[in-house]
């Protein structure tokens, strides 16, 4: 029949994995994404709020920031969960403890914001192996039960005695030190060249305020922070280290067959997790000036798995979908005031339902995540052809 | 010696403290009072375990909006509280088995790990949906015990509240062992949760009898709840560090055993008391909780009463 789908997509260019159209193709999108990357601040650094059925609805950038460390956040979980395959319900403490590792460094010893990567990185990575080597002994369904105890201790280890005349206590930390922009980063210029871009140009503000300054500057600072984590993480991953991973989630005796040391690759894989986690953590410590204890509770926890879930689990670009998702759904719904259409009001936690309605929908009709669904789509209209072996 | 008075020392315990005898009886009533709720939630915790082999993460969700719902019978509505205590079980078991049919059931029941993440959604939608619907103003709730104690030394009391949760939680454990030995449901419950392969085999319909065991953990839940709640104030995420220690309760007891969810709820409700007080933890009550499911995990996976699992490979 003229409209079977099969002659419609013969038509299509199948393009080989590795020939040139591919890498043209891949050198374009990523091309497209850095350009996405670069011009969004600009676009909504004068927050940049549509009205939808009578809602208002807000895009800040900050938003956009503290999404940007959920991602980084995530993608430390993924490590663990997605690609080891060990149900850690828990990833808020390692992000929880990396983010007041920052903020005393900061206060009390007078370290830059990204100087104390140096402390947070090392130091989580110990922290992660220390706490996988019991966590070797317990798998599956139990690890989920014990980090999920873990995760909802966190807050009251904060609120000890011994440490809240360092951590603040209940009333968290305000954390000195304020990002400036160094005097050569030339933003206001490149909202000047922004003009000259047809179309988006109008949308872009007439030189910044300082305070957009700042908020741009602190974006990028944590975009470079994050792609940084995201290569290193995907570089780990693509190797020896990676596959042994994914091996032990998808087959652990077999793995141990093939040679795979499974206790030195599960604590390894919580060392990772855990020193990623706290680079998320010293990202929204970054972002927001201020730690408390209840952010990094087990509200956090299971937001974390939510984005995982949703995003993806065992791909990197789960991470940046689960991270836009757990940010941006419970934001918009607290700015949807009325029933879109209608004068019903809502109020209270709607974004929560709704995540976790995305999460049971998400496992139920798409196990694979966001990623898997753009992976799909993405072969629908652009296929790729596997390179024939040996060719 | 030495150790054991540096240890004091570290952990900054006074001796007039250990030697108070009235304290120690005090804290000992206070803790099983506290095991007895923690048990009534394990319970319920131990319940789904058995037939399904998760953990549901939801459990301490459902019993929060049962005991909304006891609330609402007994405050709002003015039914007196053992009454409205009931009907809540009776409406929170409804809830349950809708929860079963709609949210678990769809799943195969043989992959675990999938089932945990949609308990985690259902805690988030249950949690918000409370947040919703009373908001989070906090509530004082009517215990079903009377007030008072009959039996007092110095400080120590007995206090009817005490003895109500310890003899509800013993009773409950009674009447579920009948139901599940005597009872041709409890056979096909016992049957489902030994091997789900073979009761289906053998004509007993898995889907209804699990569904059953939901509206039962539910209800034991809601209980649970009614035990826990007068003692603190009713607000949204009471029922999370309850969850935390009957977790604890249950990994000690061996996460399928009753008898166990019971003993392991009292037991991690006397440590939590005397720890709290004798070593001045108040902050860490929750650690505690904590520390028994690690130790527990890590030295006896199958907890004290739990039937040990063999992996075929």
């Amino acid at each position: 029949m003229w409209f079977n789908t099969g002659g419609w997509r013969g038509k299509k260019r199948v393009v080989q994995a590795g020939s040139r159209q591919h890498r043209q193709r891949q050198i374009i999108g990523w091309a497209l994404f850095a350009l996405v990357v670069v011009l969004i601040p600009f676009l909504i650094a004068d927050t940049y709020s549509p009205t939808i059925f009578g809602n208002r609805y807000t895009v800040g950038l900050g938003n956009l920031s503290q999404a940007v460390g959920l991602m980084v956040a995530i993608l430390g979980l993924n490590i663990a969960t997605g690609y080891s395959g060990q149900l850690s319900l828990g990833h808020s403490f390692f992000v929880g403890s990396g983010a007041y590792l920052t903020a005393v460094l900061v206060n009390d010893f007078h370290w830059s914001y990204v100087a104390t990567l140096g402390v947070v990185v090392p130091g989580l990575f110990l922290f992660g192996v220390l706490f996988g080597i019991p966590a070797l002994r317990i798998q599956g369904l139990y690890l989920g039960l014990l980090t999920f105890a873990v995760a909802a201790v966190f807050p009251s280890i904060i609120r000890l005695e011994e440490v809240s005349e360092r951590t603040g206590g209940s009333n968290g930390l305000l954390i000195e030190s304020d990002l400036k922009p160094p005097t050569w980063a030339p933003l206001d210029k490149v909202t000047e060249w922004l003009h000259a871009i047809p179309g988006v140009g109008s949308r872009v503000p007439d030189g910044l305020t300082g305070r957009q300054e700042e908020a741009v500057y602190k974006y990028f600072l944590l975009v470079i922070v994050a792609l940084v984590c995201f290569w290193l993480v995907r570089n780990i991953l693509a190797g020896r280290v990676g596959r042994a991973m994914v091996a032990i989630r998808d087959n652990p005796l077999g793995a141990a067959a093939n040679g795979v040391n499974l206790a030195a690759y599960k604590t390894l894989s919580f060392g990772i997790s855990a020193a990623v986690g706290g680079v998320a953590g010293t990202m929204l410590a970054m972002h927001s000036g201020f730690v408390g204890p209840d952010e990094f509770g087990f509200s956090m926890a299971i937001l974390l798995i939510v984005g995982l879930i949703v995003g993806g689990a065992g791909t990197l670009h789960g991470a940046v979908a689960g991270g836009l998702a757990i940010q941006f759904v419970p934001h918009w719904s607290s700015q949807t005031q009325t029933l879109p259409g209608t004068d019903v009001a809502l109020e209270g936690p709607y974004g929560t339902a709704i995540l976790g309605g995305l999460l049971i929908v998400i496992i139920f009709a798409l196990p694979g995540g966001a990623a898997h669904g753009f992976r799909k789509i993405k072969s629908r209209l652009m296929p790729v052809a596997p390179r024939p072996p040996g060719g | 010696m030495v150790v054991v008075a540096s240890l004091l020392g570290i952990f900054d315990v006074s001796l007039d403290k250990l030697s108070n005898g009235e304290l120690w009886l005090a804290q000992f009533f206070r803790g099983l009072s506290d095991g007895a709720t923690y048990a009534s939630v394990a319970l319920a915790l131990v319940m789904i375990y058995k037939s399904t082999g998760f953990i549901n993460f939801a459990q301490g969700s459902l019993a929060l909006l049962g005991v909304y719902l006891v609330y609402v019978f007994s405050v709002e509505q003015g039914l007196p509280v053992a009454v409205a205590v009931l009907c809540a079980m009776v409406a929170s078991a409804v809830v349950a088995m809708f929860v079963e049919r709609v949210f678990i059931r769809p799943f195969p029941p043989d992959h675990v790990l999938p089932l945990v993440i949609v308990t985690l959604g259902l805690l988030l939608i249950i949690d918000s949906a409370v947040g919703i619907v009373w908001g989070f103003r906090t509530r004082s709730l009517p215990s079903m015990f009377p007030t008072g104690a009959p039996i007092e030394w110095g400080i120590a009391q007995l206090t009817w509240r005490t003895i109500g949760n310890l003899g509800t939680v013993f009773a409950v454990v009674g009447l579920l062992y009948l139901l599940l030995s005597r009872t041709k449901v409890g056979l096909a419950f016992r049957a489902v949760s030994s091997n789900l392969e073979s009761a289906r085999l053998v004509g007993i319909r898995v889907g209804p009898t699990l569904g059953f065991g939901w509206a039962l953990a539910a209800a034991i839940g809601t209980l649970g709840g009614a035990l826990v709640v007068p003692d603190l104030l009713l607000e949204p995420s009471i029922m999370l560090r309850v969850l935390i220690f009957s977790l604890a309760a249950a990994a000690l007891g061996g996460l399928d055993s009753l008898v166990g969810a019971v003993i392991g709820g009292l037991v991690v409700g006397l440590a939590r008391n005397l720890l709290v007080t004798f070593l001045d933890l108040s902050e860490l009550a929750l650690a505690t909780a904590v520390a028994v499911i690690l130790v527990v995990l890590l030295v006896r996976p199958t907890g004290l009463f739990g039937s040990t699992r063999v992996e075929r490979v």
